[in-house]
């Protein structure tokens, strides 16, 4: 898959969560890296029909973020269902980064590294 | 995304660091207001203190409870005339409202034998209520009058009695947030833990950070309880103080306005290990994927989607009718903090309306992240925006109407620009299908009266024309309209009745059968 096409379907699926979604913008850093984390692997899990831990309160959470995620991509951008696996492993990997970029290392929030809630 | 310094504040350079044009291809590591820092002294700010963040927003909507300002009786003023957090029991936080009424003699002698004597007077002189909540303000911060101490000593003298202390003083923060932010983690330390509540379904929430404006809880909770839900707790509209000392019992926490709650669940996750989801009770499709995932999470998915497919198909084509109408109508989206992301999105999908600006009062970074994210390329973010500023936008942006508390708003009505009140409501509840329709509703009322074809015209100037009839909201609305829209058979105007509430009073709820009663069913079959 070429680069530019897998940034470009990054930023599609971005878009939506920027819009749609509020589960990564909790208030602290180490907050939004374990939501992200939870939240984006789950979702590949689901696309990719793959096992996904839900046997916890923790981990059920995270995952009906991810199931409302994946049915949304699956609804919205046809080319989910469309592309290859390891390719969509790779858009989805490349959306975690941009993710955490934007709402963690790159963030000018300057309350995300506050040690109190 | 570009800062933005408005001309009117060109002598208050720091203010540029405070807005941003949102523009095409950037994002927010480019540029993010500043946000939740004290206000900039020469510019007039629109917040309120920390105090008023505590006492008048998030405790007071509790229901069964004395609420007490121990300061002067200045600091009640907001009580049933400017707020709108309703009840369930005969609004008794609204109708009554207490204060310890210090005067000089007590700033100089000391205010603690007074706050004493209110307490018991004011439990006997209500008997039924056996809670209280007591918050600190400037004045009896300031000569240092141990309140909890004396909290103490009356919880000693009369058995039964429950008192909170909130020492949330005015000057304690940048805005009411400062206030938000002291009473979350003040009820957390004092009171979660303390009460055993009885446990009635297999599913059991916290819902958090929603004040029942209008009636709001009351329209979420009908779906939980359709749902076979149990709201524990509600934080804090139409929450009772007890329901509120058992949140450590609940297995999720429903979040729905993280600026002002977020805290407490941040808390109950860490300490309790209660998830925390963050929800949106506004608009068809944000509130539909908030049932979903409030079912999935409990494995009643089902339940909710009853709910969804029942709601849409009574609600949608009054929602449409609107939205037909409002298509391309210009916003300025104002409210004080969460409502700027809970709508900045779905008004402009599912009303049609475009929103030119986005600003918050007592916002945070964070929730500008989450507004400038979820409105379109143009718009205007402002943060702690003063009323020369606000002026400043209306006349360059030439909103067809903003959502605003009732202070700006009436700025914007001496410019002729109708508005909505954000914090308060119009004719609410908002919430839920037959709320958004509401909502949608008002707006078409505020940018369609008929009353702006005169007071557009300025008498000291303009031609008055005598040769027009009247004109109505319809012939305004529709027309450019196509036949197609104007004659639908399918769209129609709300419908609802004016006391959306009443039928809630004794509605009965569906019973659904345990889960241990439920396996020792598919064991017998």
């Amino acid at each position: 898959m070429e680069e530019a096409l897998l940034k470009e379907r990054a930023e599609e699926l971005l878009d939506f969560i920027m819009k749609k979604c509020l589960w990564q913008f909790h208030s602290r850093a180490w907050d939004r890296e374990r939501q992200n984390e939870n939240i984006i692997r789950k979702t590949m899990q689901l696309l990719c029909d793959e096992p996904v831990e839900n046997d916890t309160p923790e981990q059920k959470c995270y995952y009906v973020d991810a199931a409302y995620l994946a049915e949304s991509y699956k609804k919205r951008f046809p080319w989910v269902a469309e592309m290859d696996k390891a390719d969509l492993r790779k858009v989805m990997q490349s959306l975690k980064e941009r993710l955490d970029y934007l709402l963690i290392t790159g963030s000018l929030n300057a309350e995300l590294t506050d040690p109190l809630y | 995304m570009p800062y933005h310094l408005f001309k009117c504040s060109e002598c208050i350079p720091e203010r540029e660091k405070h807005a941003v044009i949102k523009g095409p291809g950037e994002t927010l590591a480019d540029a993010l207001p500043l946000g939740y820092l004290n206000t900039i002294p020469g510019t007039i700010s629109e917040r309120g203190c920390a105090y008023c963040g505590a006492k008048h927003v998030i405790g007071t909507p509790m229901k069964d409870v004395i609420h007490m300002s121990h300061g002067p009786v200045g600091c009640t003023y907001d009580t049933w005339q400017t707020k709108r957090y309703i009840s369930d029991n005969d609004n008794f936080q609204l109708k009554y409202t207490f204060a310890t009424d210090m005067k000089e003699s007590h700033i100089v002698f000391g205010a603690e034998k007074i706050l004493k004597k209110n307490i018991i007077e004011a439990f006997k002189a209500f008997p039924d209520i056996n809670r209280m909540t007591i918050y600190q303000t400037c004045a009896s911060a300031l000569i240092g009058d141990d309140i909890n101490a004396i909290a103490a000593e009356v919880m000693e003298e009369m058995p039964g009695v429950d008192i909170f202390v909130c020492n949330s003083p005015g000057f304690g923060g940048p805005s009411q947030s400062g206030g938000h932010h002291k009473i979350n983690i003040a009820w957390i330390n004092q009171k979660v833990g303390t009460f055993e509540p009885e446990i009635t379904s297999d599913y059991v929430i916290n819902y958090v950070g929603e004040y029942n404006i209008q009636g709001d809880q009351e329209v979420m909770q009908d779906f939980f309880k359709r749902m076979g839900i149990q709201v524990l707790s509600t934080f804090t509209g139409n929450g009772t103080y007890d329901g509120l000392r058992s949140m450590h019992r609940a297995h999720l926490n429903v979040l729905e306005c993280a600026r002002s709650a977020e805290y407490i669940c941040n808390e109950l996750r860490v300490r309790y290990g209660i998830p925390r989801l963050d929800i949106d009770g506004f608009g068809f499709e944000p509130l539909s994927a908030s049932l979903r995932k409030i079912g999935m999470f409990f494995g009643i998915q089902d339940r909710a989607e009853a709910i969804i497919s029942e709601e849409v198909e009574r609600w949608k084509p009054e929602l449409d009718w609107y939205k037909e109408r409002l298509k391309g109508k210009k916003v300025c989206l104002w409210p004080g903090g969460s409502k700027l992301w809970h709508w900045a999105n779905c008004i402009h999908e599912e009303m049609g309306v475009e929103v030119v600006s986005v600003y918050t009062k007592f916002g945070h970074q964070g929730d500008m992240e989450k507004g400038i994210s979820r409105c379109e390329e143009g718009a205007l973010a402002i943060d702690d925006p003063n009323e020369l500023e606000g002026l400043e936008a209306m006349e360059e942006l030439q909103p067809d109407i903003i959502f605003t508390g009732k202070r700006p708003g009436e700025v914007a009505k001496k410019i002729r620009v109708p508005y909505l009140n954000a914090h308060a409501y119009h004719n609410g509840p908002w919430k839920g299908y037959e709320g958004w329709v509401r909502f949608a509703r008002d707006v078409y009322n505020g940018i369609f009266s008929p009353i702006h074809e005169l007071s557009l015209l300025d008498i000291s100037k303009d031609e008055i024309p005598d040769d027009k009839g009247f004109m109505t909201q319809r012939l305004l609305s529709d027309v450019n309209l196509s036949d197609e829209v104007k004659n639908s058979t399918v769209l129609r105007e709300y419908t609802g009745g004016y006391d959306v509430l009443r039928q809630f009073k004794d509605k009965v709820y569906p019973e659904f059968p345990g889960k241990s009663e439920a396996d020792m069913q598919v064991s017998a079959i």
